[in-house]
Protein backbone atom coordinates (compact mmCIF):
# COMPACT_ATOMS: atom_id res chain seq x y z
CA UNK A 1 0.00 0.00 0.00
CA UNK A 2 1.39 3.60 -0.90
CA UNK A 3 0.05 6.33 1.30
CA UNK A 4 -0.24 9.15 -0.97
CA UNK A 5 2.35 11.85 -0.14
CA UNK A 6 0.53 14.74 1.07
CA UNK A 7 -3.06 13.97 2.75
CA UNK A 8 -4.55 14.97 5.47
CA UNK A 9 -6.61 12.87 7.43
CA UNK A 10 -9.21 13.93 10.65
CA UNK A 11 -9.86 12.95 13.49
CA UNK A 12 -12.77 10.65 12.14
CA UNK A 13 -10.75 8.87 9.72
CA UNK A 14 -11.54 10.54 6.68
CA UNK A 15 -8.71 11.32 4.58
CA UNK A 16 -8.48 14.56 2.05
CA UNK A 17 -6.25 14.67 -1.02
CA UNK A 18 -5.28 17.95 -3.20
CA UNK A 19 -5.74 17.03 -6.83
CA UNK A 20 -5.77 20.73 -8.11
CA UNK A 21 -6.15 24.17 -6.18
CA UNK A 22 -9.67 23.29 -5.86
CA UNK A 23 -10.37 20.07 -6.45
CA UNK A 24 -10.15 16.97 -3.40
CA UNK A 25 -10.21 13.33 -3.32
CA UNK A 26 -12.02 12.28 -0.11
CA UNK A 27 -11.59 8.87 1.29
CA UNK A 28 -11.40 6.62 4.06
CA UNK A 29 -7.75 6.09 5.83
CA UNK A 30 -5.76 2.30 6.01
CA UNK A 31 -6.19 2.38 9.86
CA UNK A 32 -10.09 3.20 9.42
CA UNK A 33 -10.99 0.52 6.87
CA UNK A 34 -8.85 -1.97 8.94
CA UNK A 35 -11.25 -1.20 12.27
CA UNK A 36 -14.30 -1.53 10.13
CA UNK A 37 -13.52 -5.09 9.37
CA UNK A 38 -15.05 -6.59 6.12
CA UNK A 39 -16.54 -3.56 4.33
CA UNK A 40 -20.06 -4.73 2.51
CA UNK A 41 -22.04 -2.10 1.58
CA UNK A 42 -21.34 2.09 0.67
CA UNK A 43 -23.36 4.55 0.02
CA UNK A 44 -22.73 7.63 -1.84
CA UNK A 45 -24.03 10.77 -2.30
CA UNK A 46 -25.25 12.15 -4.95
CA UNK A 47 -22.79 14.28 -7.57
CA UNK A 48 -23.72 18.29 -7.41
CA UNK A 49 -24.73 18.14 -3.49
CA UNK A 50 -23.54 20.49 -1.44
CA UNK A 51 -21.95 19.79 2.38
CA UNK A 52 -20.58 21.37 5.14
CA UNK A 53 -17.26 20.23 6.87
CA UNK A 54 -18.45 18.10 9.65
CA UNK A 55 -21.85 16.87 7.64
CA UNK A 56 -22.69 13.52 6.92
CA UNK A 57 -22.23 12.03 3.41
CA UNK A 58 -21.79 8.59 3.07
CA UNK A 59 -22.47 5.45 5.18
CA UNK A 60 -20.44 2.82 5.00
CA UNK A 61 -21.37 -0.63 6.69
CA UNK A 62 -19.02 -3.29 7.38
CA UNK A 63 -20.49 -6.73 8.39
CA UNK A 64 -20.78 -5.54 12.34
CA UNK A 65 -22.45 -1.99 11.67
CA UNK A 66 -22.77 1.05 9.95
CA UNK A 67 -20.61 4.32 9.94
CA UNK A 68 -21.07 7.56 9.13
CA UNK A 69 -18.51 9.67 6.97
CA UNK A 70 -18.15 13.37 7.78
CA UNK A 71 -16.98 15.73 5.17
CA UNK A 72 -13.39 16.97 6.62
CA UNK A 73 -13.60 20.05 4.72
CA UNK A 74 -16.94 21.57 3.03
CA UNK A 75 -17.60 21.66 -0.56
CA UNK A 76 -19.56 20.33 -3.61
CA UNK A 77 -19.70 16.90 -4.55
CA UNK A 78 -18.22 16.38 -8.17
CA UNK A 79 -17.62 13.01 -8.77
CA UNK A 80 -18.20 9.51 -7.02
CA UNK A 81 -16.85 6.04 -6.86
CA UNK A 82 -19.64 3.72 -8.47
CA UNK A 83 -16.90 1.28 -8.34
CA UNK A 84 -16.93 0.71 -4.83
CA UNK A 85 -20.66 0.39 -5.00
CA UNK A 86 -20.50 -2.99 -6.91
CA UNK A 87 -17.31 -3.51 -4.62
CA UNK A 88 -17.01 -2.63 -1.56
CA UNK A 89 -14.51 -4.88 -0.64
CA UNK A 90 -12.20 -2.46 -2.51
CA UNK A 91 -12.47 -0.21 0.33
CA UNK A 92 -10.41 -2.56 2.58
CA UNK A 93 -8.16 -4.21 -0.15
CA UNK A 94 -7.05 -0.16 -1.68
CA UNK A 95 -8.27 2.39 0.93
CA UNK A 96 -6.11 4.99 -0.93
CA UNK A 97 -6.24 4.48 -4.75
CA UNK A 98 -8.94 2.33 -5.97
CA UNK A 99 -10.94 2.79 -3.03
CA UNK A 100 -11.53 6.47 -2.68
CA UNK A 101 -15.18 7.50 -1.91
CA UNK A 102 -15.58 11.42 -3.42
CA UNK A 103 -14.34 13.85 -5.20
CA UNK A 104 -14.90 17.52 -4.22
CA UNK A 105 -14.98 21.22 -5.36
CA UNK A 106 -14.06 23.07 -2.35
CA UNK A 107 -13.05 27.04 -2.45
CA UNK A 108 -12.86 27.01 1.24
CA UNK A 109 -10.41 23.49 1.98
CA UNK A 110 -7.57 25.34 2.72
CA UNK A 111 -9.29 27.50 4.94
CA UNK A 112 -11.06 24.80 6.73
CA UNK A 113 -7.86 22.16 7.00
CA UNK A 114 -6.89 23.61 10.21
CA UNK A 115 -7.60 20.62 12.62
CA UNK A 116 -6.42 17.89 9.73
CA UNK A 117 -3.17 16.33 10.41
CA UNK A 118 -0.27 15.10 8.69
CA UNK A 119 -0.24 11.30 8.05
CA UNK A 120 2.73 10.40 10.22
CA UNK A 121 0.83 13.26 12.68
CA UNK A 122 -1.94 10.83 12.23
CA UNK A 123 -0.69 7.46 12.47
CA UNK A 124 1.19 8.49 15.81
CA UNK A 125 -1.98 10.08 17.60
CA UNK A 126 -3.62 6.86 16.96
CA UNK A 127 -0.79 5.39 19.28
CA UNK B 1 -13.00 -3.98 30.97
CA UNK B 2 -15.06 -7.28 30.94
CA UNK B 3 -14.87 -10.68 32.62
CA UNK B 4 -11.55 -12.97 30.67
CA UNK B 5 -12.30 -16.24 30.00
CA UNK B 6 -9.15 -18.39 30.99
CA UNK B 7 -8.27 -18.51 26.85
CA UNK B 8 -8.00 -14.82 26.45
CA UNK B 9 -4.63 -14.77 25.85
CA UNK B 10 -4.84 -17.25 22.89
CA UNK B 11 -7.20 -15.12 21.39
CA UNK B 12 -4.53 -11.94 21.67
CA UNK B 13 -1.74 -14.18 20.55
CA UNK B 14 -3.24 -14.87 17.50
CA UNK B 15 -3.63 -11.36 17.28
CA UNK B 16 -8.04 -11.38 17.80
CA UNK B 17 -9.84 -8.25 18.23
CA UNK B 18 -11.30 -8.17 21.47
CA UNK B 19 -14.75 -6.71 22.64
CA UNK B 20 -17.20 -6.77 25.07
CA UNK B 21 -19.71 -8.58 25.35
CA UNK B 22 -22.20 -9.84 27.87
CA UNK B 23 -19.61 -8.51 30.07
CA UNK B 24 -17.28 -10.36 28.66
CA UNK B 25 -13.97 -9.43 27.01
CA UNK B 26 -14.44 -12.30 24.06
CA UNK B 27 -12.72 -11.94 20.44
CA UNK B 28 -15.27 -11.10 17.62
CA UNK B 29 -12.94 -11.92 14.50
CA UNK B 30 -9.01 -13.10 14.15
CA UNK B 31 -8.83 -12.36 10.66
CA UNK B 32 -11.80 -11.12 8.92
CA UNK B 33 -15.53 -12.39 9.71
CA UNK B 34 -16.04 -13.46 5.76
CA UNK B 35 -13.24 -15.83 5.78
CA UNK B 36 -14.03 -16.90 9.18
CA UNK B 37 -17.67 -17.70 8.37
CA UNK B 38 -16.02 -19.38 5.16
CA UNK B 39 -13.73 -22.03 6.97
CA UNK B 40 -17.00 -22.46 9.25
CA UNK B 41 -19.19 -23.62 5.89
CA UNK B 42 -16.14 -25.18 3.77
CA UNK B 43 -13.81 -26.63 6.68
CA UNK B 44 -14.02 -25.91 10.13
CA UNK B 45 -13.89 -23.53 13.17
CA UNK B 46 -13.20 -23.23 16.64
CA UNK B 47 -15.05 -21.13 18.74
CA UNK B 48 -14.57 -19.98 22.59
CA UNK B 49 -18.26 -19.66 24.24
CA UNK B 50 -16.87 -20.43 27.89
CA UNK B 51 -18.70 -17.04 28.22
CA UNK B 52 -21.76 -19.56 28.31
CA UNK B 53 -23.62 -20.65 31.39
CA UNK B 54 -23.17 -24.49 32.98
CA UNK B 55 -26.18 -24.53 35.83
CA UNK B 56 -26.75 -28.08 37.21
CA UNK B 57 -29.89 -29.32 38.42
CA UNK B 58 -30.11 -32.54 40.53
CA UNK B 59 -32.06 -33.96 43.05
CA UNK B 60 -35.11 -36.76 43.05
CA UNK B 61 -37.36 -34.06 41.85
CA UNK B 62 -35.11 -32.31 39.49
CA UNK B 63 -37.88 -33.89 36.46
CA UNK B 64 -40.69 -32.53 38.69
CA UNK B 65 -38.77 -28.95 38.78
CA UNK B 66 -37.97 -28.62 35.25
CA UNK B 67 -41.14 -29.65 33.69
CA UNK B 68 -42.40 -26.54 35.89
CA UNK B 69 -40.22 -23.75 34.16
CA UNK B 70 -40.00 -24.92 30.51
CA UNK B 71 -42.54 -25.74 28.15
CA UNK B 72 -40.76 -28.59 26.95
CA UNK B 73 -41.83 -32.79 28.26
CA UNK B 74 -38.76 -32.90 30.49
CA UNK B 75 -40.12 -35.95 31.48
CA UNK B 76 -39.78 -37.96 28.11
CA UNK B 77 -36.28 -36.83 27.58
CA UNK B 78 -33.97 -39.86 27.21
CA UNK B 79 -31.07 -39.62 29.03
CA UNK B 80 -27.79 -38.32 27.21
CA UNK B 81 -29.98 -36.40 25.05
CA UNK B 82 -30.26 -32.54 24.49
CA UNK B 83 -33.12 -30.36 24.20
CA UNK B 84 -33.46 -27.05 22.83
CA UNK B 85 -35.98 -25.24 25.58
CA UNK B 86 -37.69 -21.56 26.88
CA UNK B 87 -37.62 -20.50 30.01
CA UNK B 88 -40.87 -18.63 30.11
CA UNK B 89 -42.18 -16.06 32.61
CA UNK B 90 -45.77 -16.49 33.69
CA UNK B 91 -46.59 -13.78 30.62
CA UNK B 92 -44.87 -16.31 28.29
CA UNK B 93 -42.38 -13.73 28.04
CA UNK B 94 -38.57 -15.47 27.39
CA UNK B 95 -36.04 -15.09 30.22
CA UNK B 96 -33.50 -17.01 28.31
CA UNK B 97 -33.36 -19.69 25.48
CA UNK B 98 -31.61 -22.56 26.92
CA UNK B 99 -30.27 -26.05 25.68
CA UNK B 100 -30.63 -28.57 28.54
CA UNK B 101 -28.90 -32.30 28.90
CA UNK B 102 -29.85 -35.23 30.77
CA UNK B 103 -26.85 -36.56 31.93
CA UNK B 104 -27.77 -38.89 34.74
CA UNK B 105 -31.85 -40.00 35.41
CA UNK B 106 -32.35 -36.41 37.69
CA UNK B 107 -29.18 -34.54 36.56
CA UNK B 108 -29.61 -32.50 34.02
CA UNK B 109 -27.27 -29.65 32.95
CA UNK B 110 -28.64 -26.31 32.13
CA UNK B 111 -26.55 -24.16 28.97
CA UNK B 112 -27.64 -20.80 29.79
CA UNK B 113 -26.84 -17.42 27.46
CA UNK B 114 -23.58 -15.75 28.98
CA UNK B 115 -25.67 -12.23 29.72
CA UNK B 116 -28.31 -14.24 31.55
CA UNK B 117 -26.38 -16.72 33.46
CA UNK B 118 -27.02 -14.58 36.80
CA UNK B 119 -30.88 -13.79 35.90
CA UNK B 120 -31.11 -17.17 34.95
CA UNK B 121 -30.05 -18.71 38.36
CA UNK B 122 -31.44 -16.83 40.65
CA UNK B 123 -34.97 -17.09 38.04
CA UNK B 124 -34.43 -21.41 38.94
CA UNK B 125 -33.96 -20.33 42.36
CA UNK B 126 -37.18 -18.64 42.91
CA UNK B 127 -39.04 -21.24 41.11
CA UNK B 128 -37.80 -23.70 43.14
CA UNK B 129 -41.13 -23.88 45.84
CA UNK B 130 -40.73 -27.66 47.38
CA UNK B 131 -39.09 -29.17 44.89
CA UNK B 132 -36.59 -31.48 46.17
CA UNK B 133 -33.78 -29.76 43.66
CA UNK B 134 -30.53 -28.73 44.20
CA UNK B 135 -29.28 -25.83 41.72
CA UNK B 136 -25.36 -25.43 41.06
CA UNK B 137 -24.12 -22.87 38.99
CA UNK B 138 -20.55 -23.95 37.77
CA UNK B 139 -20.38 -21.69 35.01
CA UNK B 140 -17.07 -20.44 36.85
CA UNK B 141 -15.15 -23.84 36.57
CA UNK B 142 -16.20 -25.03 33.01
CA UNK B 143 -14.92 -23.84 29.67
CA UNK B 144 -16.44 -24.58 26.73
CA UNK B 145 -15.16 -24.57 23.25
CA UNK B 146 -17.30 -25.45 19.64
CA UNK B 147 -16.33 -26.94 17.18
CA UNK B 148 -18.26 -26.58 13.88
CA UNK B 149 -18.19 -27.40 10.28
CA UNK B 150 -18.42 -30.70 7.79
CA UNK B 151 -14.59 -30.88 9.05
CA UNK B 152 -15.28 -31.49 12.30
CA UNK B 153 -15.67 -34.81 12.58
CA UNK B 154 -12.96 -35.95 10.84
CA UNK B 155 -10.94 -34.02 13.90
CA UNK B 156 -12.94 -35.34 16.23
CA UNK B 157 -12.09 -38.73 15.06
CA UNK B 158 -7.93 -37.49 15.20
CA UNK B 159 -8.38 -36.43 18.36
CA UNK B 160 -9.16 -40.31 19.34
CA UNK B 161 -13.15 -40.87 18.96
CA UNK B 162 -13.84 -42.89 16.27
CA UNK B 163 -17.10 -41.49 14.55
CA UNK B 164 -18.82 -44.37 15.62
CA UNK B 165 -17.92 -43.57 19.26
CA UNK B 166 -18.81 -39.79 18.42
CA UNK B 167 -22.14 -38.58 19.94
CA UNK B 168 -25.09 -38.41 17.98
CA UNK B 169 -27.04 -35.44 16.94
CA UNK B 170 -28.43 -33.74 20.03
CA UNK B 171 -27.26 -35.90 22.47
CA UNK B 172 -23.90 -35.87 24.49
CA UNK B 173 -21.29 -38.09 26.37
CA UNK B 174 -18.11 -38.37 28.63
CA UNK B 175 -14.72 -38.10 26.81
CA UNK B 176 -11.36 -38.54 28.12
CA UNK B 177 -8.57 -38.37 26.09
CA UNK B 178 -4.65 -39.20 27.92
CA UNK B 179 -6.75 -38.15 31.00
CA UNK B 180 -8.09 -34.95 29.40
CA UNK B 181 -11.96 -35.25 30.30
CA UNK B 182 -15.23 -34.01 29.98
CA UNK B 183 -18.68 -33.88 27.79
CA UNK B 184 -18.51 -33.41 24.38
CA UNK B 185 -21.87 -33.09 22.49
CA UNK B 186 -22.92 -32.68 18.77
CA UNK B 187 -24.43 -29.44 19.47
CA UNK B 188 -23.58 -26.30 17.93
CA UNK B 189 -25.09 -22.29 16.65
CA UNK B 190 -23.79 -22.62 12.88
CA UNK B 191 -26.37 -24.81 11.36
CA UNK B 192 -23.14 -27.38 10.38
CA UNK B 193 -22.49 -30.42 11.91
CA UNK B 194 -20.48 -29.85 14.95
CA UNK B 195 -19.40 -30.68 18.06
CA UNK B 196 -19.30 -28.44 21.84
CA UNK B 197 -16.57 -29.59 24.14
CA UNK B 198 -17.62 -28.82 28.02
CA UNK B 199 -14.39 -29.19 30.18
CA UNK B 200 -12.59 -27.92 33.19
CA UNK B 201 -11.27 -24.50 33.45
CA UNK B 202 -7.53 -26.36 33.28
CA UNK B 203 -8.81 -28.51 30.30
CA UNK B 204 -9.36 -25.61 28.54
CA UNK B 205 -5.98 -24.29 27.05
CA UNK B 206 -4.67 -27.71 26.38
CA UNK B 207 -8.14 -28.68 24.39
CA UNK B 208 -7.77 -26.01 22.19
CA UNK B 209 -3.92 -26.58 21.02
CA UNK B 210 -5.32 -30.71 20.70
CA UNK B 211 -7.96 -29.56 18.79
CA UNK B 212 -5.83 -27.35 16.28
CA UNK B 213 -3.40 -29.82 16.23
CA UNK B 214 -5.64 -32.18 14.92
CA UNK B 215 -7.03 -30.36 12.37
CA UNK B 216 -4.20 -28.90 10.65
CA UNK B 217 -5.03 -30.83 7.82
CA UNK B 218 -8.65 -30.12 7.70
CA UNK B 219 -7.76 -26.48 7.78
CA UNK B 220 -9.49 -25.64 11.08
CA UNK B 221 -9.04 -22.18 11.93
CA UNK B 222 -10.22 -19.80 15.17
CA UNK B 223 -13.37 -18.07 15.06
CA UNK B 224 -14.62 -15.46 16.47
CA UNK B 225 -18.25 -14.12 17.66
CA UNK B 226 -18.78 -11.64 14.27
CA UNK B 227 -18.90 -15.17 12.09
CA UNK B 228 -20.57 -16.66 15.01
CA UNK B 229 -23.74 -14.09 14.46
CA UNK B 230 -23.68 -14.45 10.85
CA UNK B 231 -23.43 -17.72 10.66
CA UNK B 232 -26.60 -18.35 12.88
CA UNK B 233 -28.31 -15.78 11.39
CA UNK B 234 -28.49 -17.67 8.01
CA UNK B 235 -29.38 -20.43 9.77
CA UNK B 236 -31.89 -18.42 11.65
CA UNK B 237 -31.38 -19.66 15.09
CA UNK B 238 -32.22 -17.21 17.67
CA UNK B 239 -30.31 -14.80 19.63
CA UNK B 240 -31.42 -14.02 23.17
CA UNK B 241 -31.85 -10.12 23.63
CA UNK B 242 -32.75 -9.92 19.79
CA UNK B 243 -34.85 -12.28 18.49
CA UNK B 244 -36.07 -13.45 21.81
CA UNK B 245 -36.80 -10.80 25.19
CA UNK B 246 -38.92 -10.71 28.20
CA UNK B 247 -41.71 -9.55 25.79
CA UNK B 248 -41.57 -12.36 23.04
CA UNK B 249 -42.73 -15.58 23.83
CA UNK B 250 -41.96 -18.47 22.44
CA UNK B 251 -45.13 -19.08 19.80
CA UNK B 252 -44.64 -15.59 18.39
CA UNK B 253 -40.77 -16.40 17.74
CA UNK B 254 -42.07 -19.40 16.03
CA UNK B 255 -41.08 -22.20 18.07
CA UNK B 256 -44.10 -23.90 18.52
CA UNK B 257 -42.65 -26.89 17.19
CA UNK B 258 -40.29 -27.35 20.42
CA UNK B 259 -43.68 -27.40 22.51
CA UNK B 260 -45.78 -30.27 23.32
CA UNK B 261 -49.03 -28.88 23.49
CA UNK B 262 -49.98 -32.87 25.21
CA UNK B 263 -47.48 -31.83 28.05
CA UNK B 264 -49.55 -32.37 31.24
CA UNK B 265 -47.85 -30.97 34.30
CA UNK B 266 -48.56 -26.91 34.56
CA UNK B 267 -45.40 -24.94 34.17
CA UNK B 268 -44.73 -20.91 34.04
CA UNK B 269 -46.76 -19.40 31.22
CA UNK B 270 -48.43 -22.08 29.93
CA UNK B 271 -51.99 -20.33 29.71
CA UNK B 272 -50.49 -17.98 27.40
CA UNK B 273 -48.54 -20.11 25.56
CA UNK B 274 -51.48 -22.91 24.75
CA UNK B 275 -53.75 -20.03 24.13
CA UNK B 276 -51.16 -18.68 21.48
CA UNK B 277 -50.71 -22.07 19.86
CA UNK B 278 -54.71 -22.37 19.55
CA UNK B 279 -55.83 -19.00 18.83
CA UNK B 280 -52.93 -17.21 17.14
CA UNK B 281 -50.47 -14.37 18.05
CA UNK B 282 -50.72 -10.75 17.47
CA UNK B 283 -47.03 -10.67 16.11
CA UNK B 284 -44.85 -13.32 14.75
CA UNK B 285 -41.21 -13.75 13.49
CA UNK B 286 -40.52 -13.71 9.58
CA UNK B 287 -37.68 -13.77 8.13
CA UNK B 288 -36.59 -11.84 4.85
CA UNK B 289 -34.12 -11.43 1.90
CA UNK B 290 -33.46 -7.58 1.04
CA UNK B 291 -34.11 -6.89 -2.77
CA UNK B 292 -33.19 -3.53 -2.80
CA UNK B 293 -29.96 -2.51 -2.07
CA UNK B 294 -29.91 -1.80 1.66
CA UNK B 295 -28.77 -3.75 4.92
CA UNK B 296 -31.06 -4.30 7.89
CA UNK B 297 -30.24 -4.34 11.42
CA UNK B 298 -31.53 -4.58 14.80
CA UNK B 299 -34.35 -2.18 15.82
CA UNK B 300 -34.67 -0.96 12.46
CA UNK B 301 -38.29 -0.08 11.48
CA UNK B 302 -40.42 -2.84 8.93
CA UNK B 303 -43.28 -1.68 7.04
CA UNK B 304 -45.74 -2.78 5.03
CA UNK B 305 -48.07 -1.39 2.27
CA UNK B 306 -46.75 2.07 3.58
CA UNK B 307 -47.71 1.70 7.23
CA UNK B 308 -44.99 0.37 10.03
CA UNK B 309 -45.71 -3.39 10.61
CA UNK B 310 -43.17 -4.26 13.38
CA UNK B 311 -39.40 -3.92 13.91
CA UNK B 312 -36.04 -6.18 13.07
CA UNK B 313 -34.16 -7.74 15.46
CA UNK B 314 -31.72 -9.35 13.42
CA UNK B 315 -30.08 -8.44 10.19
CA UNK B 316 -26.64 -8.16 7.97
CA UNK B 317 -24.92 -9.21 5.18
CA UNK B 318 -24.93 -12.87 4.55
CA UNK B 319 -21.65 -14.44 3.16
CA UNK B 320 -23.02 -17.50 2.07
CA UNK B 321 -25.75 -15.85 0.14
CA UNK B 322 -23.72 -13.01 -0.78
CA UNK B 323 -27.43 -10.89 -0.01
CA UNK B 324 -28.90 -8.85 3.21
CA UNK B 325 -31.21 -10.87 5.09
CA UNK B 326 -32.94 -10.23 8.60
CA UNK B 327 -35.48 -11.33 10.57
CA UNK B 328 -37.84 -9.61 12.31
CA UNK B 329 -41.64 -9.51 13.98
CA UNK B 330 -44.24 -8.18 11.88
CA UNK B 331 -47.93 -7.41 12.70
CA UNK B 332 -50.32 -10.63 12.26
CA UNK B 333 -53.24 -8.78 11.28
CA UNK B 334 -51.18 -8.08 7.86
CA UNK B 335 -51.15 -10.87 7.51
CA UNK B 336 -47.36 -10.94 5.57
CA UNK B 337 -47.10 -14.25 3.91
CA UNK B 338 -44.22 -16.23 2.46
CA UNK B 339 -43.04 -13.80 -1.03
CA UNK B 340 -44.90 -10.69 0.18
CA UNK B 341 -42.88 -7.51 0.03
CA UNK B 342 -41.99 -5.18 2.76
CA UNK B 343 -39.89 -2.77 3.33
CA UNK B 344 -37.58 -1.53 5.84
CA UNK B 345 -36.70 2.18 6.79
CA UNK B 346 -32.76 2.83 6.88
CA UNK B 347 -31.67 6.08 7.33
CA UNK B 348 -34.87 7.19 7.02
CA UNK B 349 -35.77 5.64 3.79
CA UNK B 350 -37.88 2.69 3.12
CA UNK B 351 -36.10 -0.13 0.47
CA UNK B 352 -37.72 -3.45 -0.49
CA UNK B 353 -37.18 -6.74 0.78
CA UNK B 354 -39.08 -10.22 0.14
CA UNK B 355 -40.25 -12.44 3.30
CA UNK B 356 -38.63 -16.29 2.99
CA UNK B 357 -38.35 -19.22 4.29
CA UNK B 358 -36.44 -19.70 7.43
CA UNK B 359 -33.20 -20.73 7.21
CA UNK B 360 -31.64 -18.71 4.97
CA UNK B 361 -29.19 -21.58 4.52
CA UNK B 362 -30.19 -24.71 4.83
CA UNK B 363 -28.57 -26.70 8.02
CA UNK B 364 -26.23 -29.73 7.51
CA UNK B 365 -26.78 -31.61 10.41
CA UNK B 366 -25.86 -35.44 11.02
CA UNK B 367 -29.12 -36.87 11.84
CA UNK B 368 -28.58 -40.27 12.07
Amino acid sequence: MIVPEGILCSKSHEYLLEESETEFVIGLTDYAVEQLGDIVFVELPEVGTEYSKGEVFATVESVKAASEIYMPVGGKIIEVNEKIVESPEILNESPFEEGWLVKIESADAHAESGDLLEYSDYKEELE
Amino acid sequence: MGKRTVLYNKHTALGARMVEFGGWDMPVQYTGIIEEHKTVRSFAGVFDVSHMGQIFVSGKQSVDFLQSIVPQDISKLKLLKAEYCQLPQTDGGLVDDLIIYRLEEDNFLVIANAANIQKDFDWLKANIKNFDVTIDNKSQDYSMLALQGPKAANIVEKLGLSIENQPAFFTIKDFNIDGLNGYISRTGYTGEDGFEFIVKNEYAAILWDMIFKAGEQFNVKPIGLGARDTLRLEAALMLYGNDLTEKTTPVEAGLKWSIPVEKIPDYNGKDVILGQIKNGVQKKLIGFVMTDRAIPRHEYDIYFNGHKTGVVTSGGYSPTLDKNIGMGYVDTKDNITLDATIEIMVRNKLYKAKVVKRPFVAKKYKIS
